[in-house]
């Protein structure tokens, strides 16, 4: 055999005489993309992203055809071969109809493969379901129980009837998993003698150190507070998140070999420059522990409470006198909190003041039900203008009704005050309006004009080299937990690609989506939502046990099965989707028409959907030339052209041998076995 | 279109197919021949022909569906094929079009509802110092003007009722 | 005398038909010969009726009516006067006499229809020629020598391909005849075949020795079906005088012609995609290399030339290829046909000596522009070429010169375009031709053009965004380096030269909303000037969608949200008081 030295991208490769580019550069380790190749057909020449330059030739060239020649110096990787590529791509793209993930997913800021799990639960595989989750949060049986899961809210399942409940879904596989005998713990990569230091034992905290520990880094937390969990255990009540299951989690962390220092004060104990000297890399994820105040006359009385203080100190177990007659301010899920908690610390009266309607209340539907049903009376279209007290003890509270004006730059509707006032008797107020950093130890930092710590929202890099901070504390200041938890998983490996010499930004990933209408579901039978089965309102009210009783298996799974599956089974070998995410494509430039084909035609036991079609012309050609079949064809010609089994007509599925290989050579989710 | 109950005189291709069917290469000249016997390419017909030459109804489909010539549908009485040449284009096919569609109801690739007429925008004929034009059944009519190409079908209305 | 009726498919069309029978019914009362050719040329003239007396042409009848037969039959009875009004006038016989016609050295002056007239004219000597005195290689060098390119558009040498396929292994080999005249504005193959059919077969008859072919097909598109029943004639003739088949003349040359439909893709004027048509396949592209001279046709060894190519062979054997390449310039050698179209005072087919420039073709031989409007600018190449507009009209014709412009000689198609019309309209009609005529396989041609289509579309319609003119460029040149075959490669083109000569009226169709040609209709408002508005109701009553309102004899107005820009009021109104914005 022939042998013939050609140069690729400055290495010599060497090849046989006759070889194309493309195979002498696969069998070198260098890839060239393709999505119409494969070496069990003839060379088709599609789709284009197989060009490479040669020197001396004018014209790109097909390296999956072009034959190499002695010499040849090629490239495949010119900025004129990428922007080929790219072009191609985001042509390509521009006609692909499809999710690449469920709406679920993409909603989540933790970018859970929520879909994923849930197919895995109605499956019964609840550790694959556990680990699934733990690929991107660490704390599934506590997030499980409080998220206020943006997941549910983007699900599509609510266009039939109501949203898959895949917050308690988590937390039913995670609680499975702690229970179990061998509960999923991660592989964890050899270590690198790198250390990290993390302020802050809060989700953030928690989750950064579970990444990085698996990593093969040496992690340390320290916590101000006398354990870790942070707002998960000091802010969020024991009848929604038993600390005991917080505690199983975290000691899992442990397990990875994470050090965790509590009652660790910052600027008091230990100062940012010893974490400098002593850490390769910092992660500063220190929360927002301020209660907000309202600027109301009369907040400094006894008996006026913020909310996060308040809770923290029940959670402390500290001795608390709440009285009989409590008024909680606030409309969100920190006001239900301390209603609920006020309810079981036995007031007699308690009040949600709150400037809007039910409507606009941010907290979640069912945590205002759940409270009303314990007894909680709300007070809508009215806020605290005075608190007067009597020798620096509360008394009682002025309130100020309000309408509903126009509506605010979020679409919101605004509350106007109006001239008329009512006045409540109150023992004790708690002001649950919005939480603050608070910045000692931390002046070293920049900070926004918020007064929240500055972190790049691509590296999570604060102003000073080798220090990162993410969560509540920083830009734009307190949100949700599993936003927290999302920042955190992304600051980890942006920090372990610092740690190993060359830091990487987070880069949003590319993903096809689709748009979907309650029209294109409305033949799917409707199936109720699993009810969580809960204690009663009567006797959940007068103790902290746990309101949820969890979902059975039986719940679970069927629950778990009404998942409509939006996001596409091939993400994850899908090429184009990789090739889309190497080439940093932006379809949107290209917005046209589109294929619109009837989705789901089957074809024995292969699904079709056209919509995500390339025009490869593998399927077809496979089916020609390797099986000899011919079953695929292509019909019509130009951009309208389709791949399809002729008239579907019967008889065509007799002649289909059903080998599957049609599906296993499609380069994206086009084709799916059934 | 997905339908392949359509009932043709087989018999009426098998001549063709007992010339052609075994020379490699022959599908286009079939169809061809098969759309002048039928007016177009009727679902069983393709199969038939599939069948005898030996490939899958799918590649025929392929090759049907790709040239424009081959239509799965029947046509009108008259087909009218509508220059779409630069030349034409340049002096006013467009209007005609517009003429055509507003004096029968029908755009491209359609036929109107008493079945006489099918409009079809073919790539350019030729006849480009004529422009703009039309062919109709063979026919061409050329220098068309909105009101001329109106007149046109008008005139073959007239005949289709007298007949 | 003869009477002979230009009957190509442009004369058909415009009536030769009919004034053939009229003639013919009258003509047994005389002792004259009636007979009919293929095309003149002088398409605008048609229908055109020669009057031979033995070789001579004695007069040269033109938009002749059938109610003219009367006259026609009285002039050859002797009355001299009796077709003076029908006479051809000088000034319209330069457009022949300026002409150099070699490819179309017959066309008009035989019948095509009989073998017979070819070779009193010197036909098939050629091929006898060759066959008896000349090797393959002789053929190949003499073809060289003349310089000779393909006429499809590319220009690539003649000779070369030739060689390559002479060299080429392989005892089967094949002769193809690309006829599948697609472009838009095109019509000089359909001519040739029409009216000199047997110059083709002689020239491939000829090129078929040369590469060691048995086999020639011609592939001809489906449109033109007089030029295939012309062409069935034709081969039926040269077997019946054993020109064609086995042992041409005598020789041990044998060669089978025969000719195959196409149905209807301009993409298969692709050579690769026209051998994958020609073996009953959907007509697309395949990858090169392996070019058709290695594997082309059944995978055997291939060679495909176009109508107009071979039809210079003939010539050229005979005459010598120094004859050959005595005309022409440095780069291109010999003449070249144009369809001359569009905005034109004479359309029609014009043979020209390469080194002419485009304001010789337009002015000098078209006569200028109907109407005598202002000349804007010229498509060469249809889809796959581009627009030269006015400041460029002395440009050579050459295919250095004329690709140094951002168009292509391309294969004869020149629509000549006056003020009125919108280039970026234009460009959007390209566009939209390739993207329906886009086989589909390739990204960048299947999706590039339709996109490319829908930016220009949204653009006419005054919903052009800025950055879309950058778009357009990146696209272009993403699709000319990316795309599988000729067809991608070149559809960008249109819109690149628009771009590069118009850039102006992109401009403000984009940021003003005005299409400065008036042609958009979606960019165009009439207003009535209460000035100059009579109040006579004229344009009220033919707005067909009743926007105009107004009392007789007192000014009118238009309601813009009705108007449909039909511009019946602004074509109707006697006093000038309609303004076209």
């Amino acid at each position: 055999m022939d042998t013939i030295k050609v140069i690729i991208d400055g290495k010599e490769c060497v090849g046989e005489k006759g070889q194309t580019i493309l195979t002498i550069a696969e069998n070198n380790g260098i890839e060239i993309p393709t999505l119409c190749y494969i070496k069990e057909v003839k060379p088709y020449g599609a789709c284009g992203l197989c060009v490479v330059e040669v020197e001396g030739i004018p014209k790109l060239l097909r390296s999956c055809s072009a034959v190499a020649s002695d010499g040849m110096v090629i490239n495949t990787q010119s900025d004129r071969v990428r922007q080929s590529r790219k072009i191609a791509l985001e042509l390509l793209m521009s006609d692909h109809t499809g999710d690449c993930k469920g709406p679920c997913s993409l909603n989540c800021p933790a970018g859970t493969d929520c879909q994923g799990y849930v197919k895995l639960i109605s499956q019964g595989k609840y550790k694959e379901a556990v680990e699934l989750v733990k690929d991107r949060v660490p704390l599934p049986a506590s997030i499980g129980r409080v998220c206020p899961h943006p997941c549910e809210t983007a699900c599509r399942r609510q266009m039939v009837e109501e949203p898959i409940s895949i917050a308690f879904l988590k937390a039913f596989a995670a609680d499975k998993d702690l229970k179990s005998d061998n509960k999923f713990i991660p592989e964890i990569k050899p270590a690198t003698g790198k250390t990290v230091g993390i302020i802050g034992g809060g989700p953030a905290g928690l989750t950064a150190a579970y990444f990085l520990a698996t990593k093969g880094h040496k992690v340390t937390i320290y916590d101000a507070m006398p354990k870790m969990g942070g707002m998960l255990r000091y802010g969020i009540p024991q009848y929604r998140l038993p600390k005991e299951v917080l505690d199983m989690e975290i000691d899992t962390i442990k397990e990875l070999g994470v050090e965790m220092i509590n009652n660790v004060k910052i600027g008091k104990d230990i100062t940012l420059d010893d974490f400098k000297s002593k850490f390769y890399a910092t992660l500063v994820a220190i929360g927002a522990w301020k209660s907000s105040s309202m600027g109301v006359t009369g907040e400094d009385l006894n008996g006026v409470y913020g909310g996060i203080d308040f809770l923290r100190s029940v959670a402390l177990k500290k001795p608390f006198s709440i009285g009989e007659k409590v008024a909680v301010c606030g409309g969100g899920n920190t006001a239900m909190d301390a209603c609920r908690t006020a309810v079981r610390l036995g007031a007699k009266e308690v009040y949600v003041i709150y400037r809007r309607t039910r409507a606009e209340m941010p907290a979640e539907k069912v945590e205002i039900d759940e409270a009303e049903e314990e007894g909680v009376t709300y007070k809508f279209l009215c806020n605290p203008v005075e608190f007067i007290g009597e020798n620096g003890m509360l008394k009682e509270v002025k309130l100020q009704k309000m309408v509903l004006g126009e509506p605010d730059a979020g679409g919101r509707r605004k509350p106007v005050p109006v001239d008329e006032f009512e006045t409540i008797a109150l023992d004790s107020a708690i002001m649950a309006i919005g939480q603050k950093i608070s910045i000692d130890g931390f002046e070293e930092l920049e900070l926004t004009n918020r007064g929240n710590i500055s972190a790049d929202t691509t590296t999570f890099r604060t102003s000073i080299d080798g220090i990162f901070a993410v969560g509540d504390a920083t830009n734009r200041g307190a949100s949700i937990a599993i936003e927290a938890i999302g920042e955190a998983q992304k600051a980890s490996e942006v920090i372990d690609s610092f740690l190993n010499g060359k830091m990487v930004a987070y880069k949003k990933p590319f993903v096809s989506e689709k748009i979907v209408t309650a029209e294109d579901l409305r033949d799917r039978e409707k199936i109720s939502r699993a009810k969580m089965p809960q204690r009663s309102a009567e006797e959940r009210k007068h103790d902290f046990d746990e309101v949820n009783l969890g979902f059975t298996d039986e719940m679970a799974i069927s629950e778990a099965k009404r998942c409509l599956e939006c996001g596409c089974h091939d993400y994850h070998e899908c090429k184009l989707i990789r090739y889309a995410n190497q080439y940093d494509i932006h379809p949107e430039r290209f917005c046209g028409d589109k294929h619109n084909c009837p989705k789901e035609q089957k074809l024995v036991t292969i699904e079709r959907d056209q919509n995500k079609c390339v025009l490869c012309n593998l399927c077809v050609r496979v089916c020609d030339e390797e099986v000899g079949k011919g079953i695929l064809g292509l019909v019509g010609r130009g951009f309208t052209t389709v791949i399809k089994p002729e008239f579907n007509k019967p008889e065509v599925l007799t002649f289909c041998k059903d080998c599957q290989k049609c599906v296993n050579n499609c380069p994206t989710g086009a084709l799916k076995s059934l | 279109m997905d339908c392949c109950c359509n009932n043709s005189d087989l018999s009426l291709i098998m001549p063709v197919l007992d010339k052609y069917a075994d020379t490699k290469g022959s599908l286009i000249t079939i169809l061809q021949h098969a759309q002048e016997i039928y007016g177009y390419l009727p679902t069983d017909v393709i199969y038939y022909i599939a069948d005898r030459i030996g490939e899958s109804p799918a590649k025929v489909m392929g090759v049907a569906t790709f040239y424009s010539q081959f239509r799965l549908k029947p046509v009108g009485k008259y087909l009218i094929m509508l220059c779409q040449g630069t030349a034409c284009h340049v002096n006013g096919s467009q209007k005609i079009e517009q003429a055509i569609s507003d004096e029968l109801g029908i755009a491209d690739g359609e036929t109107s509802d008493d079945g006489l007429f099918t409009l079809k925008n073919v790539a350019c004929l030729g006849c480009c110092s004529l422009s703009p034009v039309m062919m109709i059944n063979g026919e061409t009519y050329g220098r068309l003007t909105p009101d001329k190409a109106k007149e046109i079908l008008r005139t073959l209305k007239e005949k289709a009722k007298e007949e | 005398m003869r009477i002979v009726v230009g009957q190509g498919s442009c004369g058909i069309a415009a009536g030769a038909s009919k004034v053939y029978d009229a003639i013919e019914a009258l003509i047994p009362n005389t002792d004259s010969e009636l007979t009919f050719t293929g095309c003149i040329g002088m398409c605008f003239l048609e229908p055109i009726v020669d009057i031979y007396d033995g070789k001579e042409l004695i007069k040269r009848l033109v938009k002749v009516q059938p109610t003219d037969a009367e006259k026609i039959i009285a002039f050859i009875n002797g009355d001299k006067n009796a077709v003076n009004d029908i006479e051809i006038c000088d000034d319209d016989k330069a457009f022949l006499e300026k002409q150099t016609r070699i490819a179309l050295r017959h066309c008009g002056l035989i019948n095509p229809e009989k073998i017979d007239e070819y070779i009193a004219d010197d036909g098939y000597a050629a091929l006898k020629k060759v066959l008896t005195t000349m090797t393959p290689e002789d053929v190949i060098d003499e073809i060289k020598l003349s310089g000779l390119a393909g006429r499809g558009g590319a220009g690539f040498p003649t000779w070369f391909k030739w060689n390559a396929a002479r060299q080429s292994q392989g005892e089967e080999k094949y002769l193809i005849c690309n006829a599948d005249e697609g472009d838009p504005g095109a019509f000089m193959d359909r001519a040739v075949i029409e009216s000199d059919p047997h110059n083709l077969i002689e020239g491939m008859l000829i090129g078929a020795y040369a590469i060691g072919a048995k086999e020639a097909v011609v592939y001809v598109r489906a449109e033109y079906p007089l030029a295939i029943i012309r062409l069935e004639k034709a081969i039926e003739q040269a077997k019946e005088k054993g020109l064609l088949g086995q042992n041409i003349l005598g020789t041990d040359f044998s060669c089978e012609m025969r000719i195959k439909a196409g149905a209807g893709a301009f993409v298969c004027g692709e050579e690769t995609a026209l051998i994958e048509s020609l073996q009953g396949e959907r007509g697309m592209p395949r990858l090169k290399p392996p070019f058709p001279a290695q594997s082309g046709y059944w995978y055997k060894p291939s060679n495909i030339n176009n109508v107009e190519t071979f039809a210079n062979v003939a010539w050229i054997m005979l005459n010598g290829g120094s004859a050959f390449s005595a005309m022409g310039t440095e780069n291109s050698k010999g003449t070249k046909v144009f369809a001359l179209t569009g905005k034109i005072k004479k359309g029609g087919l014009v043979e020209i000596p390469m080194g002419k420039t485009l304001r010789d073709v337009i002015f000098d031989i078209g006569g200028g522009i109907k109407n005598d409007a202002q000349f804007k600018a010229v498509q060469m190449g249809g889809p796959s070429g581009g627009c030269i507009p006015a400041h460029l009209l002395d440009t050579v014709i050459d295919y250095k010169a004329l690709g140094a412009t951002g168009a292509i000689m391309g294969s004869g198609g020149m629509v000549v375009m006056d003020e009125s019309t919108c280039m970026v309209s234009m460009a959007q009609f390209f566009l939209d031709f390739t993207t329906k005529e886009s086989c589909g396989k390739c990204i960048h041609c299947r999706i590039g053009t339709k996109r490319m289509n829908e930016i220009l579309n949204r653009i006419v319609k005054g919903e052009g965004k800025d950055g879309d003119i950058e778009l357009l460029e990146e696209l272009c040149y993403s699709i000319k380096d990316g795309a599988l075959c000729g067809l991608g490669q070149t559809a960008p083109n249109p819109v690149l030269t628009t771009i590069k000569y118009f850039r102006n009226e992109y401009e403000a169709h984009i940021n003003e909303k005005k299409c400065p040609a008036h042609s958009c209709t979606e960019l165009i408002s009439y207003t009535i000037n209460p000035e100059l508005c009579k109040g006579c109701t004229l344009c009220a009553r033919k707005c067909p969608v009743s926007a105009i309102t107004g009392e007789l004899k007192s000014a009118h107005k238009i309601d813009n949200d009705k108007c449909i820009k039909c511009g019946a009021c602004y074509n109707n109104c006697k006093f000038n008081a309609i303004t076209m914005d």
